[in-house]
């Protein structure tokens, strides 16, 4: 049999190379290495040392700053040769080491060439050279959409197709026999083979509009959403850890996974389903709950960028850079994280546009998933269960306001009462340096007495007790710290008749509230603490006995940790006009050889700070780090402090450049945000959306659903490395098309199945394989095998096991036990008989059987997947237990049916769609007799056999 | 280099390979030319034609081990400054002093080369080991160097230095993988350090884990005159489905089933130490049916690639229980244990039966640990990117050496340094291959093993 790759060689390699001279060989195989070793290095593409690009013919024939470098048939007047012999002690090429130099074998070559006219074929300037600005206003794919009428008629498909097959003298394949199209086109929108009973409707229907109704059917099934969910998810490289060193759970994730799903199957206009990934929390800020939360979700498409290092925050600049990188790849086609450290080197995206991109990212506050440096999640965004809830996006800009409201309040009317640092292992009262001032201090209502722990040189997590006793003068009130201990996880702010107090951090002067709530520290339930990351924190001990951790911790007991930046404050707020004195004490309680810390007592003496601490505490509070949490949260992205970054020369966040303000990319008009107080996600969103790039990637994504390849068989490329379309009138005008019809996915499926090509047969004469060697024509259906989770859900389907029910959150242990280190980080492979979209994906531990069948790549955008057929793969047929168990399932359900040929039939019905042969039927009667055993093993076998086969795995 | 006549297959690798037409389609291509997917080009004559990367996870103390320090010795207590990633900003590292090795060195061989008492039985096979005293490293973290090791990128994932070592070379047995890793445990950085990323998926690592089902699904779960009866009836489905499609990707799925069914009787029989003499067994520190450890680790890498296998990595432990001592040196002691009379039975062995000449032996780890701590009287050392000692030995590498050094301290790499990339780019060497051209089109860009940097240690090759 012949081989039909064999033909891509012969074709190819005439496309490239029609004929050779000798001059081409000499030039080839003795001139070109010669000078990509000695001169490319600095003379090459478009910055080049002196102006001189020795890299084309018309390089050295404009020359550099000294003229042109070749004469041709005159060495010895050629630049290029004085400079290389050594002959003019001003001009020594290439410059540097002697090792460098030519030697006189290579000197003797390049006098040869020269001499003999210095052929040269390069005549454009090498692959490798980049695009420029201006040649990207008439780059195919930048251009904008044509104008078309909407149809939703596929005739025009055709048409553009056939014409191109009849300029090329192509002939198409027949139409398909319907029970492969049925078996195509519902693999293709489910991801499931049809039962019997589909295909029987559709063989009898002999209406015109059989197929489209089929189609229909299918659009309308809810595995669509499933189907084309996941091929979303490739390309977002969803996955359910983090991916930093200890591969932390996202136990939220899963809202967004569904949300996709969902918002295929209500053909949610791609625009907006875009729009909503990139800032649904600011466009639905306005919208019902409903809206708002979907808004939010949506988001989560940031939110699963991946997370890099022990600490998360010292590499963040990573997380950024992977958000750019597959925002680009998505949505536009570019690479535009390849600018990252150096302009780009072949598309004209610059550093300075990533990092105009960059500054919009770092003004968006990402959900912390936690990491070994710094303990559990935080950030996670509420969803609102119900109307009491304020609006989440007003939450945020009120929290931003009363934040600096309270600021200023206490920079302004602070009264300090008592200040002292406190050695390693020291105890100081709060009285110890200006005793009187903490005498008769007279307070109003509202105003705040507030003790703030700082570390010292910056070191952080010091163990640092704290005792406070406030007490009425004339009245017989009195308010202990002590009293909130058994009660400190109640709330923050703390609110009872001990009085209202507040657990504090201060970053940048800004107080804020510690929102994490642990009942539990180092597992022991006699320790609970509020915190944010591992620090800062305040922590009691509340049982009467010292417990033991990383110090002996006294009995009821109450400390603070500062962080090694932020201190940690505890502030009183006044429930009436009264005079106080105040007592206590600050000690080191875990010396560890540092400096111990410093307290600062002060006194707000403005009535309004107790307020908005209060109304920042109640809105600051965010649930949801608790698995026990009643307010649902979602692993998704809101606004952070707006800001511009500064370019990280060659990439580096140590070596920061100049402040690059937020805007588009440059080559698109470098637009800058419109917004002073936000990211300018909406600006981001709103020019994706709007660009001619936006559609044709998307279409391009669609199209190659269906017909294995894209029209650019670059889907995530679409600039000057990447393919241009070889039908690229058909592209333009499907992405029209798509604009034209709302973006509705949908009806880009009907449009595009609802074409003769789509209908071909894979069936071709070699001969007319020959003409269309890698199909790029369309003259013919490409085979295809079934993907990872169409074979699994295939298994499970037609053994009778699959569950077709929509699946949540993962089984994930709770967030209070996670312990996981670089050393032990999470691991875990859960077992579903749902559908295989739903299968938790690990960042760090590839999915062992989605690994073997190619699945996606959970670290980056997979716009194609692989096909590989690998000796493990077969072994997994021959083998594994899940595919013997779903055989030995197929094989019992079989067993209610009469006869041997009833079963058979319907296995291969079930299988395959048709009937068998008259010689199928004889091979497997007699391998039912031939194999050894009783019913189920005999049958079992069979159903292997036939699972195995390339029929059932393969689609054509 | 460019050539006016290119190889055929060469030629169809760069124009087919790249996505430039179909992605992952390159190996049924050339699987059903030649059987397998063997040998490219290489760029000039390999000397190491298999290699078995001998890898301790954790950060093995290079002062403690093949590098040593007599200054160290005799400085110990003394108070030192160094702007170190490990102790930056760390609480109660604000003053760091020189700490001892723990144990003695002696000079063996009659290269003299001077090793710790924690190797006595490498210490005899220095003579054929050229040790690099000047290794360092971009990353201080378990995690990153491990990646970094293995792929040579310190945080993203790319294919590791065996998949790449396949892609160059191929296998020379269809019946077992060109890339295997066996490993008690994972690692750090788990399945990312034997992934083929982006490389075509033929030359991913396939883990054996020492054990009952060394790879996954390799044991039969019926008898194999039954999975023959049941794999001929699939190849006349196979065959009348056929009969109307021709494609060789069909035909490929199909010869995937007959190498599948060799597997399950060949990796047994690499695994089956029955024929190995007693004295063989002993060499490697192996009880007779012994089916664990790493004495069984080494002498199953030697069998695979006499069967052909192109890269064999072993890993000691995994990413717990391992050379991370913090606590502790005295750890050093059992883990050496575990590994130095299986590393160097695996030397003679290798060397006896004529496989050095032609089969690269390399040992590493992630990064060295400190000769400092931040009390003399630290019982442990942490983590030290700045330097560490691997070496290598067999095939083109220059026997007896001791290539590049550390200053008085140990503290740095200071003779003829020899970063990551310059190792990846030493192995590439050896094997034919220029790091700098031995590279993949993925995204867009050409992707190699040496990402943007790497010089071959040229003083090492014999």
């Amino acid at each position: 049999m012949k081989n039909r790759w064999l033909w891509i060689s012969t074709i190819v390699f005439f496309c490239i190379r029609p004929e050779i001279s000798a001059d081409e060989v000499f030039f080839e195989s003795k001139v070109r290495p010669l000078l990509v070793k000695h001169c490319y290095k600095c003379h090459r593409g478009k910055t080049t040392e002196g102006g001189l690009a020795l890299d084309s013919r018309l390089g050295w024939q404009k020359g550099g700053d000294s003229g042109p470098a070749i004469v041709p048939g005159k060495p010895e007047e050629s630049l290029l040769m004085t400079a290389v012999n050594g002959s003019n002690p001003d001009l020594q090429m290439p410059p540097g080491d002697a090792d460098d130099k030519l030697n006189d074998g290579e000197l003797e070559i390049l006098k040869q060439w020269i001499a003999a006219g210095a052929f040269d074929p390069r005549t454009m300037t090498e692959e490798l050279e980049g695009m420029s600005l201006d040649e990207a206003k008439s780059w195919w794919a930048f251009q904008p959409l044509p104008q078309v009428e909407m149809r939703a008629s596929s005739e025009p498909i055709d048409a553009l197709i056939d014409q191109v097959l009849a300029l090329q003298q192509i002939t198409a394949t027949s139409r398909a026999d319907k029970r492969t199209l049925i078996r195509r086109v519902t693999y293709d929108l489910t991801g499931l083979p049809p039962t019997p009973e589909q295909v029987q409707a559709f063989l009898s229907d002999d209406s015109p509009d059989a197929f489209s109704k089929v189609v229909d059917r299918l659009l309308d099934s809810p595995q669509y959403g499933v189907k084309w969910g996941r091929h979303w998810l490739d390309v977002v490289r969803y996955a359910d850890t983090a991916g930093e060193n200890t591969d932390r759970p996202l136990p939220h994730a899963w809202r967004y996974r569904n949300w996709v799903f969902d918002a295929f199957n209500r053909d949610l206009p791609y625009d907006q389903f875009v729009s909503l990934q990139i800032a649904g929390d600011r466009l639905r800020q306005n919208a019902s709950a409903t809206e708002q939360n979907e808004g939010v979700i949506a988001t989560g498409y940031l939110a699963i960028a991946r997370r890099f290092g022990h600490d998360i925050d010292q590499d963040i600049h990573l997380m950024h850079e992977d958000v750019i990188d597959n925002l680009g790849k998505s949505f536009l086609g570019l690479t535009i994280s390849c600018a990252r450290c150096h302009d780009h080197k072949y598309d004209p995206i610059s550093a300075k546009d990533y990092y105009a991109l960059y500054g919009i990212f770092q003004s968006t506050r990402f959900p912390f998933p936690g990491c070994e440096a710094k303990g559990q999640p935080r950030d996670l965004v509420p969803l609102i269960a119900g109307i009491e809830q304020t609006l989440i996006a007003n939450n945020i800009q009120q929290r931003l306001d009363l934040e600096a409201k309270a600021q200023s309040q206490i920079s302004e009317s602070s009264k300090r009462l008592s200040q002292s640092k406190v050695a390693e292992g020291g105890s100081v009262l709060l009285a110890a340096d200006q005793s009187e001032n903490l005498q008769q201090v007279r307070v109003r209502k509202g105003e705040v007495l507030l003790l703030k722990v700082l570390p010292n040189e910056g070191h952080g997590a010091d163990t640092t007790l704290v005792e406070w006793e406030i007490t009425e003068v004339e009245g017989n009130r009195s308010w202990n710290l002590s009293a909130v201990i058994p009660t400190l996880l109640h709330g923050n702010p703390n609110v009872s008749e001990n009085g209202t107090w507040c657990f504090l951090y201060f970053t940048d002067g800004r107080p804020r509230f510690l929102t994490e709530k642990y009942p539990t520290v180092e597992q022991r339930s006699e320790l609970q603490s509020w915190s944010t990351g591992e620090t800062p924190s305040v922590l009691v001990n509340r049982s009467d006995q010292d417990v033991g951790v990383w110090t002996k911790l006294p009995p009821t007991s109450f400390f603070v940790h500062p962080g090694p930046k932020d201190p940690v404050g505890i502030a009183w707020i006044a429930p009436v006009d009264t005079v106080v004195n105040v007592t206590g004490r600050v000690a080191d309680a875990h010396p560890s050889g540092l400096d111990g810390v410093t307290f600062e007592l002060s006194h707000v003496t403005s009535p309004e700070v107790g307020g908005f601490l209060l109304a920042l505490g109640e809105i600051g509070a965010v649930p949801g780090s608790e698995s026990g949490s009643i307010v649902p949260v979602a692993y998704a992205v809101v606004e952070g402090s707006p800001q511009n970054a500064s370019l990280h020369q060659r990439g580096d966040p140590e070596k920061p450049g100049d402040v690059v303000p937020r805007s588009w990319l440059s080559m698109f008009g470098g637009e800058p945000i419109s917004t002073e107080t936000g990211s300018g996600r909406e600006d981001l969103a709103e020019w994706i959306t709007q660009h001619p790039l936006f559609a044709r990637v998307m279409v391009n994504r669609i199209w190659q659903g269906h017909f294995v390849q894209g029209l650019s068989t670059t889907p995530n490329d679409f600039g000057s490395r990447g393919n241009r379309p070889t039908q690229l009138q058909l592209l333009n005008w499907l992405a029209a098309q798509f604009q034209a019809n709302g973006y509705s996915i949908k009806a880009m499926h009907r449009l595009i199945l609802n074409s003769q090509a789509y209908q071909r047969s894979c069936q071709q004469e070699m001969a007319l394989v020959e003409e269309d060697v890698i199909n790029r024509y369309l003259s013919r259906f490409e085979r295809r095998r079934l993907s990872a989770e169409e074979i699994r859900d295939s298994l499970l389907f037609v053994a009778q096991r699959l569950d077709l029910s929509i699946d949540g959150a993962h089984p994930f242990p709770p967030e209070s036990s996670w312990k996981f280190t670089q050393h032990d980080p999470f691991n875990a492979v859960y077992e579903s008989n749902r559908r295989s979209a739903y299968l938790m994906v690990q960042r760090q531990r590839r999915h062992p059987y989605l690994a073997l069948f190619d699945g996606a790549d959970p670290n980056s955008s997979t716009a194609t997947r692989q096909v590989t057929t690998v000796p493990t793969q077969a072994l997994y047929f021959f083998n594994d237990p899940f595919f013997h168990s779903q055989a030995a399932a197929f094989a019992i359900n079989l067993k209610s049916l009469q006869s041997d040929e009833q079963r058979i039939n319907n296995a291969f019905q079930k299988l395959y769609q048709r009937e068998p042969t008259m010689t199928e039927m004889e091979r497997t009667v007699h391998f039912l007799q031939e194999y050894p055993g009783n019913f189920d093993e005999k049958w079992s076998a069979l159903i292997r056999v036939l699972m195995a086969s390339n029929e059932f795995l393969y689609l054509d | 280099m460019p050539n006016s006549i290119l190889p055929r297959r060469q030629f169809l690798k760069s124009a087919v390979a790249g996505s430039v037409v179909f992605p992952g389609i390159v190996q049924q291509l050339f699987a059903e030319q030649d059987g397998t997917f063997t040998n490219r080009a290489s760029h000039f004559p390999a000397k190491a034609k298999r290699v078995i990367f001998l890898f301790m996870t954790g950060g093995v103390s290079h002062v403690d081990t093949f590098d040593p320090k007599p200054a160290l010795m005799r400085d110990h207590g003394k108070e030192i400054k160094a702007d170190h990633p490990e102790i930056k900003d760390r609480p109660g590292y604000e003053r760091i002093y020189l700490k001892r090795p723990q144990w003695e060195f002696k000079n063996y061989g009659e290269s003299g080369t001077a090793v710790s008492t924690l190797f006595p039985h490498v210490a005899t096979c220095v003579d054929d080991i050229a040790m690099i005293r000047s290794m360092h490293t971009s990353h201080s973290n378990h995690y990153n160097a491990t990646l970094g090791m293995h792929t040579g990128s310190f945080s993203f994932a790319r294919p590791s230095l065996g998949s790449w070592t396949s892609y160059g070379l191929g296998t020379l047995n269809d019946n077992l993988p060109s890339f295997v890793v066996i490993a008690p445990k994972q690692t750090y950085a788990g399945t990312q350090v034997y992934s083929n990323d982006f490389l075509p998926g033929v030359h991913q690592g396939t883990l054996v884990v020492p054990g009952a089902e060394p790879i996954a699904n390799i044991t039969p779960r019926v008898s194999l005159e039954r999975q023959q009866l049941e794999l001929s009836a699939l190849n006349a489905f196979n065959r009348s489905h056929q009969e109307s499609r021709q494609d060789s990707v069909l035909t490929a799925r199909m010869r995937s089933f007959e190498t599948a069914f060799g597997m399950q009787m060949a990796v047994p029989d690499a695994f089956d130490f029955k024929q190995e003499t007693a004295a063989t067994l002993d060499n490697y520190d192996l009880q007779p049916g012994q089916t664990t450890g790493f004495g069984w680790q080494c002498l199953a890498a030697r069998r695979l690639i006499e069967r052909g296998v192109r890269f064999v990595e072993l890993i000691d432990t995994g990413s717990s229980g391992n050379w991370d001592a913090h606590g502790d040196m005295m750890s050093h002691v059992s883990l050496a244990k575990n590994v130095d009379r299986p590393i160097a039975g695996l030397l003679k062995d290798l060397k006896q039966r004529g496989m050095l000449e032609d089969t690269l032996v390399v040992w590493t780890t992630e990064f060295g640990r400190t000769p400092f701590n931040n009390t003399a009287d630290a019982k442990g050392r942490e983590h030290h990117p700045w330097a560490f000692t691997s070496w290598m030995a067999g095939a083109g590498v220059k026997p007896g050496i001791v290539h590049g050094a550390t200053d008085e301290h140990g503290l740095r790499a200071v003779e003829k340094p020899v970063h990551v990339h310059d190792f990846h780019a030493t192995i590439l060497y050896l094997m034919g291959f220029d790091h700098e051209k031995l590279t993949y089109r993925h995204a867009g860009r050409d992707y190699r093993l040496t990402d943007v940097s790497g010089h071959v240690a040229q003083d090492i090759l014999s």
